[in-house]
């Protein structure tokens, strides 16, 4: 690849404009939540700075967010963070392949040591010594721990990367585990979703280019930019949630009116992420914009913790798959009056066949009696 | 002995024929207010905690605030919750003898007798409820799970409080639980603990009107006068063991009977 372009040159080779690069300057500030000034500072850096080299790994994964990265309608965000690195390796879209192209890899991380950026794309199988996902012959733990740990910094692109994903929802045969898990230890920032949305990864990778450093993480090593809220309070149908207008069945008048879709499931009261405000598809829209709840695929465990996806709560274990919490609940209340009505009954069953004492009165019972068993 | 002033002494409320049992001054005041702010707090949550889980209320005006109202109350309930079981979690080691925290387990060879007494009353094996003064001990241990169910709602409460609001108070507090235990298995056991605590209410007022019919001691009005009526031999058995009973956290121990009462 030409390391000596310049990105301004090769995007205007591309037929990219400057004023759609100083277009894209603006939308990763105003991502990364930046005063508008910063917008010549990132185009400044994206222009001067050399090329850093970029390896992109995919182990258990279904190429989605490779997907979500590269497929756009037009030349935007992708094509320009596509352009201000060099990509050296990709295995869904380099035009190497076999030994060739497990040579470019290993020529990075000798020459390139300790200054190349890594994207990882899926999980990492940790059981029966990784035999679950090899390529080349070296387990995808293997190539991690290399790779990753010679790296400038990793990133870690959807939910798979990050906590094992769709891999490790149980029963989690292959022993699945997300990169920080099996690489410790490492230079990592982490973009859960099913799949990121890849504003978001070239906002931290112009973070990176721009200062130097990796963004602001939160506890579970998210960038806060784009997990520090939830989504439900950047969604636009809250209004609706607050006045409680709520959509019953799907394309019923409240779904045909936009009202919220707290009652289909929507886990955007659970889940942070900057869907609302970035978007997808050219940030045209996103899932509850265009009527169906979110899933929370950026939150841990979402299989496992976020399912059903069309229910509010989970079932609960131990009492078959459509046993819902509600039902489990009411059982038990109306068990409990059950047995309190049976138990007055018995009661006044009781007292009219055996009377007791006379009448059955306090009275002509002594502490004495009253304390000692009276078995009937 | 001492004698208390209390004008919600329920001086009539000894049926026909009971007026050889003594009012004994049990529930103290923070125990009452405790009693009732839980229940006027656990009722509210009820009703609340239901439309928030599945809103039934369905209002298509463009005025409508119902899930912010509800959620407001719900919220504020909430906190009343908390501050009602502080109370009486308070009370465990600063209030009276039937207050304390032993009343609730099977301590004394008495409470034993208690345990196995009051299961035999509820299977129809005895006919007559065993005599305490506070708490029975069947009804202690339920209490227990009952306070942890309660403590569990105000603590569950609190994470998911936590994760709308964004406080870094309660982020200090509750925010380590989260990472642990997902928020929604959370928000199934503040879902599930609703109903165990709505069958307790079912069987808690039975009980307590059960045993009021049958020994006709003001057992229900206690809870708002704070008297209840027993026996000479009950008072003197229990004060022989809270004599016994080492020395409380704070406070002296107060035990009051008044045997000069206007019957």
């Amino acid at each position: 690849m030409a390391a000596e372009e310049s990105v301004l040159e090769t995007c205007k080779r591309r037929g990219i404009s400057r004023r759609r690069f100083m277009e894209f300057c603006g939308t990763m500030a105003a991502t990364l939540a930046l005063p508008k000034a910063y917008s010549q500072t990132i185009a400044e850096a994206l222009t001067q700075k050399r090329k850093p080299v970029l390896v992109w790994l995919e182990f258990q994964d279904c190429a989605g967010n490779t997907e979500s990265m590269i497929r756009t309608t037009h030349p935007t965000v992708e094509d320009i963070v596509l352009e201000t690195l060099s990509w050296e390796y990709h295995e869904t879209i380099m035009a190497g392949y076999g030994k060739h192209a497990e040579a470019a890899l290993e020529r990075v991380v000798r020459e390139e040591k300790g200054k190349y950026l890594v994207v990882v794309e899926g999980s990492i199988p940790t059981a029966d010594d990784g035999v679950y996902c090899t390529i080349g012959g070296r387990t995808a733990m293997d190539i991690a721990s290399k790779v990753c740990r010679g790296a400038a910094a990793t990133i870690a692109v959807g939910a798979c990367a990050w906590d094992g994903g769709l891999p490790k929802a149980g029963p989690n045969p292959t022993g699945a585990a997300g990169l920080h898990e099996a690489v410790p230890g490492i230079n990592i920032v982490n973009l859960p979703g099913c799949p990121h949305n890849s504003v978001n990864t070239a906002a931290v990778l112009v973070h990176y280019l721009t200062f130097g450093v990796l963004p602001a993480l939160d506890g579970e090593g998210r960038p806060l930019f784009a997990y520090g809220q939830l989504i439900h309070d950047q969604c636009e149908r809250r209004a609706h949630y607050d006045a409680g207008r709520y959509v019953q069945a799907w394309g019923d008048e409240g779904h045909r009116k936009g009202w919220c879709l707290y009652k289909m499931g929507c886990k955007g009261p659970e889940a942070n992420y900057n869907c609302p405000t970035v978007r997808w598809n050219g940030a045209t829209s996103w899932p509850v914009k265009s009527g169906h709840g979110c899933i929370a695929c950026a939150s841990p465990r979402f299989w496992d913790t976020k399912s059903p996806f069309y229910e509010r709560l989970p079932h609960p274990a131990g009492f078959g798959v459509d046993v819902t919490a509600g039902q489990i609940g009411w059982t038990v209340v109306a068990g409990v009056a059950a047995a309190t009505a049976a138990h007055a009954v018995g009661h006044v069953v009781r007292d009219h066949f055996h009377p007791g004492n006379g009448d059955g009165s306090a009275l002509e019972t002594t502490l004495a009696e009253k304390q000692t068993t009276e078995v009937r | 002995m001492v004698s208390i002033v209390n004008p919600f002494v329920p001086r009539r409320h000894v049926a026909e024929g009971q007026e050889h049992l003594v009012p004994v001054y049990v529930w103290e005041l923070p125990v009452r207010l405790a009693h009732w702010g839980i229940v006027a707090a656990v009722t509210v949550l009820t009703w609340t905690g239901l439309y928030l889980n599945h809103p039934f209320l369905i209002f298509p005006h463009k005025t409508a605030w119902t899930m912010g109202t509800v959620r407001f109350i719900h919220e504020l309930a909430g906190f009343e919750l908390i501050g009602a079981l502080i109370v009486r979690f308070y009370w465990f080691f600063a209030g009276n003898h039937w207050a304390r925290w032993r009343q609730f387990l099977p301590l004394t060879r008495r409470r034993w007798e208690s345990l196995k007494a009051m299961v035999r009353y509820y299977t129809f094996q005895q006919r007559k409820p065993f005599e305490q003064i506070g708490h029975n001990t069947l009804a202690g241990l339920t209490y227990i799970i009952v306070y942890f169910m309660i403590a569990c709602e105000c603590v569950s409460g609190l994470v998911l409080f936590e994760a709308v609001e964004g406080s870094p108070v309660l982020k200090f507090f509750v925010g380590w639980i989260p990472p642990i235990i997902d928020i929604q298995w959370i928000r199934l056991v503040h879902f599930l603990f609703m109903f165990f605590l709505m069958a307790f209410f079912i069987h808690h007022v039975y009980s307590a009107v059960l045993v009021a019919i049958t020994e006709r001691n003001a057992e229900m009005e206690s809870v708002f006068s704070g008297y209840k009526f027993v026996t000479d031999e009950t008072i003197d058995e229990e004060l022989e063991i809270a004599a016994l009973e080492p020395r409380q956290l704070f406070g002296k121990r107060r035990i009051h009977r008044n045997r000069t009462w206007d019957r």
